[in-house]
């Protein structure tokens, strides 16, 4: 998903996604470029290869009404050089889903299970997002902070054995809860601390965090354009960790890597 | 949550839930997370039949997949694209409002938030000749000044009444109303709506805030989640009835002395769109008073921020250009 040229750390992380078994939760605030991220992902999946995709089948699980599927024709568009035929045999390895609640992912989840058994090129799992349902749980589950996060526990016990035993590959988008404040270091640390139950948080292996950034003056993007940056913590079952981080901005062809 | 009833489907007797009961199964989640093999031998119910149970209630509870080349058939089909009867404003949103979204106005008092309902309920009804769905939560909404908006459109007293009547008004004061009528909506009264004219393309609360913002706050847990209920249930209408929906929000200043919209982070990512809207102080003559100016901050279809274009305080009279 990264640039092809970016030097041996990227090419390491597009190796890994391809093995599979790679769960990335991309978390941000409003205006920060994660949908445009997360679709950036999406379009890199169901392109052919010849239009520099990877050709594959895709599940998205839409939580929060959210898919722009407008917005996501747009891009497929301009990578396709506007080919109708092309452009609809990508949207049909494209699968949507909508679900309502968490005990409605979790019960879609199990049925994923049987729909990857009969169909082997579905190797891609969207969620947008993750986090939909934390307020709504956090309601139901009353005082008991276990009865709280049960649900989606059980959901991401049942996606860390769907990213072992099938070897795919997760993309979650979790949304940003609290607003986070610039100016002081400790209160952004704050605002970007993972507030999703533990076992979500041990199946992630990569952490994106995208915010917008100040536009500096050596950079060759046009006047009045919005930067967006992203961080990414890798940790590897070795117990290593690996940082690095990436700036682009957005156009109507989607997102582009400075 | 689905609790495990007899005659759910075929298999499932008053034996078979009897038994799932006492080996603590009580819902549907619980039958489908638990390993069949080992239920089967504690509760000494055949695997077969555990098995084919499982499958049965899998296909009915869980979400269909459905392709996105027919996805996007059917959004090609049903989407419509609603102009706000305002040339500035239909430009800052990309041509105007768009049916199956949550647009949302923010602004201070008097920043022209509710004008600019007013003007797109008055619009879609007269020009459009389509059905509204007003919710008015703070009591701003007055007949006469739908009924002068229209006046400027047609001197023709018939047509008034015609648009007048294609504007459904709900009046309601705090958020467990507000679903309510979500809710009735939804299950039918928004098809009843329709009769008498055009169906109903757009739903506006006016104003959102004021319903969401009294039960927010302290420790608690429950405004988030009304909230999230109600942004679910307004995204739910907009899909499913392809309406276009258009929220007002309030506005707070953030420690920087920055202008951002209400209702916190949580809800930011919950419109599709959003404008700001100011009055511009400070002008120079009093006539510039009644400017206001609007700011596109949050869009996934224009390069933000989209520049500020002013208008004059009505929005007020509609036809009247933005300068």
């Amino acid at each position: 998903m990264f640039p092809e040229n970016g030097g041996p750390r990227k090419v390491h992380l597009i190796a890994s996604i391809l093995c599979g078994n790679v769960c990335i939760c991309n978390t941000g605030v409003c205006v920060s470029g994660k949908t445009e991220l997360l679709y950036h992902f999406l379009c890199r999946c169901i392109l052919p290869q010849a239009a520099g995709g990877l050709e594959t089948d895709v599940m998205f699980v839409d939580t929060d009404y959210s898919l722009d599927m407008l917005r996501l024709v747009g891009i497929l568009d301009s990578r396709l050089n506007r080919d109708e035929a092309a452009l609809y045999s990508c949207l049909s390895r494209l699968l949507v889903v909508h679900c309502s609640s968490t005990s409605h992912l979790l019960l879609t989840l199990h049925f994923l299970e049987t729909s990857l058994a009969s169909r082997p090129s579905l190797s891609f799992l969207l969620i947008d997002s993750i986090s939909a349902f934390y307020w709504p749980d956090r309601c139901e589950g009353g005082a008991s902070i276990a009865k709280q996060e049960e649900k989606l526990g059980k959901c991401s016990d049942l996606l860390g054995r769907l990213l072992r035993d099938y070897r795919i590959t997760v993309f979650a988008t979790c949304h940003a809860i609290r607003s986070c404040r610039p100016s002081s270091a400790a209160a952004s640390t704050e605002s970007d601390r993972p507030y999703l139950c533990r076992p979500w948080q041990r199946l992630v292996t990569h952490r994106l965090l995208c915010s917008q950034q100040e536009v500096a003056d050596n950079m060759t993007v046009a006047v009045g354009q919005q930067v967006f940056t992203v961080h990414c913590t890798s940790s590897f079952s070795t117990r290593t960790k690996a940082y690095r981080s990436n700036s682009f901005y957005v156009l109507d062809g989607g997102v582009t890597f400075i | 949550m689905v609790v495990l009833r007899e005659g759910m489907c075929p298999g499932l007797d008053e034996n078979v839930v009897r038994d799932l009961r006492a080996a603590d199964i009580k819902t549907v989640e619980d039958l489908v997370s638990s390993d069949i093999e080992e239920l089967a031998l504690k509760c000494s119910l055949s695997y077969k039949t555990l098995f084919a149970i499982r499958r049965v209630l899998l296909a009915q509870h869980a979400a269909f997949p459905v392709s996105g080349a027919d996805l996007y058939e059917e959004l090609l089909s049903s989407t419509a694209i609603l102009s706000t009867g305002n040339p500035s404003l239909d430009k800052l949103l990309d041509s105007g409002l768009y049916t199956g979204e949550i647009t949302e106005l923010s602004g201070g008092p008097g920043s022209g938030k509710s004008q600019v309902c007013f003007g797109v309920a008055v619009h879609v009804s007269y020009h459009l000749k389509q059905s509204v769905i007003y919710i008015d939560t703070t009591g701003g909404l007055t007949a006469s000044r739908l009924l002068q908006m229209l006046q400027t459109e047609t001197s023709n007293t018939e047509e008034q009444m015609e648009a007048l009547q294609r504007i459904h008004i709900f009046r309601l004061f705090d958020v467990f109303s507000l679903l309510d009528c979500l809710y009735s909506l939804r299950s039918g009264r928004l098809q009843q709506a329709s009769v008498g004219g055009g169906s109903v393309k757009a739903v506006i609360v006016d104003s959102v805030s004021a319903v969401i913002s009294p039960v927010l706050g302290g420790k608690q847990n429950e405004g988030m989640s009304l909230m999230i209920q109600v942004a679910g249930a307004l995204k739910t209408m907009a899909k499913d009835f392809n309406v276009a929906v258009l929220v007002t929000n309030h506005v707070t200043r953030s420690d920087n002395g920055e202008v951002r919209p209400g209702l916190g982070v949580s809800w930011s990512h919950i419109p599709r769109t959003r404008v700001l809207l100011e009055r511009v102080e400070g002008a120079g003559s009093v006539s510039c008073s009644s400017f206001r100016s609007a700011t596109l901050i949050k869009s996934s279809r224009q390069v933000l921020p989209m520049a500020l274009i002013l208008m004059p305080s009505a929005v007020l009279i509609p036809s009247e250009e933005f300068c």
